[in-house]
């Protein structure tokens, strides 16, 4: 019971402030102030009108797939070779791409940025698009792991034996497979890249104005209740998509808890 | 990896072999090159001009230990050492997945959810909540105020406290979800056979899951450390500017006064810090499991 009390007071902590923010988002005054006196949803089409919001909502969502298109390549790539081969080499291309989430952004950032401006890429958003899908590889690195390991030797000996070749093989089993595994890793980074600041910030943020760039300049010289509609235009993104995770696929087991009984 | 390839099937080890480079190749040129040359740019000389100048001098890290940023590192060291403290030893992301893993599977569902939103969502999101709640004209002094506790209600944030709250919240969603699968999985036999001893059930937790988990848990506090020493929305969002982190110094360096030799050699400082860090923390979980 007092577990329980205990969680309630938790939620109340997560949730208390984006009450706050929601109820902002929705008040009529151009003040932030809460509660709202009047009701109106004039701040959220000021963010679906106002060109400025609208080109920082496209960048990020650009960004954001491309990005994840990118990660999941790659981590299917080492991941791939690391099943076939199983080599020294292949075990160390996928600690490799563990590295990024052991790192403070903060280095990652500076690097990039540094190396960005020296290949003559700074300020351009295939530079962010990049560096996003490389240092967010670690998740689906690991979850599409996950998805490797389920894979049973019989299957792919049956295939084998029946004549497929290893491209039938990739095509006929592994893939259908491990897709939700794909598709999950596609989406959080997909959400982790659409919510990153401090790394676009670093490598191109004069000139490729992300959400959450406009947001923070937004908030750190002087701010208009726009950006509680933003945020909450984050949040519902966010939700939404992983509730979509949840949909189709099981998270809990996918997070390493043991499969329902 | 069950699957592989000991002459179960053919490998068409060439076009394998050239995916694995292939990868290998982007990670490296991608991730591994720019830390190098953030290395490299470190012992470069600073020009307010052009960037830098290229040279080769220790200045940059003179510069560094040098009382002032000295004070800053400490400083950094100190509150993000207190907030993984806060996070990770005070136990409350442990306590409550000690709860929530027996809760119905819908509910654990709500809550993995609840925890991955906070953990995917921007920083500048939550510090931005964080920032309206604790404000004059929005939040919590607001509501003091209205109730008739506090006489003349003022913003709460920046603070070194609101930072603090800001740091918080950031890691008790990442650290629930480390911990989650491994709560979720334990094996509770030795929780019954303490509790069938007679062990009162609340000291069960305390005498028997702690001590279990002890290890993990320090291997965590240290890469929450890691973690919360790169955050930096919190500390300019909600903290005072006395309350800034190396993180701030760092990106102030390299885009305010555009020096970034020494940025480079702050953030090198900051990587061997990193480095030593999870070195510690790797052969603390290595210890664990021999």
């Amino acid at each position: 019971m007092k577990g329980r009390l205990f969680l309630f007071v938790l939620l109340i902590a997560i949730v208390l402030p984006f009450i706050v923010v929601a109820g902002v988002s929705i008040g009529e005054s151009k003040t932030i102030t809460f509660p709202p006196t009047e009701f109106s949803l004039r701040w959220y089409s000021v963010l679906f009108s106002e060109p400025e919001w609208l080109s920082a909502m496209g960048i990020s969502l650009l960004i954001a797939f491309s990005a994840a298109m990118i990660s999941v390549s790659v981590a299917l790539v080492v991941n791939y070779v690391l099943w076939r081969m199983n080599t020294r080499f292949s075990r160390f291309t996928f600690a490799l791409g563990l590295g990024p989430f052991m790192l403070p952004p903060i280095i990652l950032a500076l690097g990039a940025s540094l190396f960005w401006a020296e290949v003559g890429w700074y300020g351009r958003i295939e530079a962010t698009i990049i560096s996003h899908g490389i240092f967010l590889v670690t998740l689906p690195l690991v979850i599409i792991a996950r998805g490797f390991s389920n894979l049973t030797d019989d299957i792919v000996e049956a295939a084998t034996i029946m004549g497929a070749s290893p491209w039938q093989l990739f095509i006929t089993i592994v893939l259908p497979l491990i897709t939700p595994y794909l598709l999950t890793g596609f989406v959080l980074v997909a959400i982790l890249s659409f919510n990153e600041y401090l790394v676009a910030n670093m490598i191109s943020g004069f000139i490729v104005e992300t959400l959450p760039i406009k947001i923070f300049n937004n908030v750190r010289y002087g701010y208009s209740p726009v950006v509680a509609s933003a945020s909450m235009f984050f949040v519902a993104v966010t939700v939404a998509a992983l509730l979509l995770i949840a949909r189709s696929t099981d998270l809990l087991a996918l997070l390493g808890a043991p499969k329902k009984s | 990896m069950t699957g592989r390839s000991n002459g179960a099937y053919p490998v068409n080890s060439f076009v394998v072999r050239i995916l694995g480079l292939t990868a290998f190749g982007i990670l490296s040129v991608f991730f591994l090159l720019p830390l190098a040359y953030m290395v490299v740019v470190s012992f470069y000389k600073a020009d307010p001009m052009a960037f830098y100048q290229v040279a080769f001098t220790w200045e940059n890290y003179q510069k560094y230990f040098s009382s002032f940023y000295l004070n800053v590192t400490l400083r950094t060291l100190w509150s993000t050492a207190l907030s993984a403290v806060v996070v990770v030893v005070v136990v409350l992301a442990f306590t409550a997945m000690l709860t929530i893993v027996e809760l119905s599977r819908k509910w654990q569902l709500f809550w993995v959810i609840l925890l991955l939103s906070m953990m995917c969502l921007s920083e500048v999101i939550v510090g931005f909540s964080w920032l309206i709640l604790l404000s004059e004209s929005a939040g919590i002094p607001r509501l003091l105020g209205a109730l008739g506790f506090w006489d003349d209600p003022r913003s709460l944030s920046p603070s070194f406290g609101a930072m603090i709250i800001g740091l918080v919240t950031l890691g008790f969603s990442v650290v629930s979800l480390v911990l989650y699968p491994q709560l979720a999985g334990r094996d509770k036999s030795v929780e019954e056979a303490a509790r069938t001893l007679g062990t009162p059930p609340y000291l069960v937790p305390f005498y028997v899951t702690l001590p279990i988990f002890r290890q993990s848990l320090i291997a965590l506090t240290l890469t929450m450390f890691v973690y919360l020493l790169g955050v930096f929305v919190m500390p300019v969002m909600l903290g005072r500017p006395s309350d800034w982190t190396m993180t701030v110094m760092i990106s102030d360096k390299a885009l305010g006064d555009a020096n970034l030799p020494l940025g480079a050699a702050l953030a090198v400082v900051m990587l061997i810090i990193t480095g030593a860090l999870l070195l510690l923390s790797l052969y603390l979980s290595r210890k664990r499991t021999v």
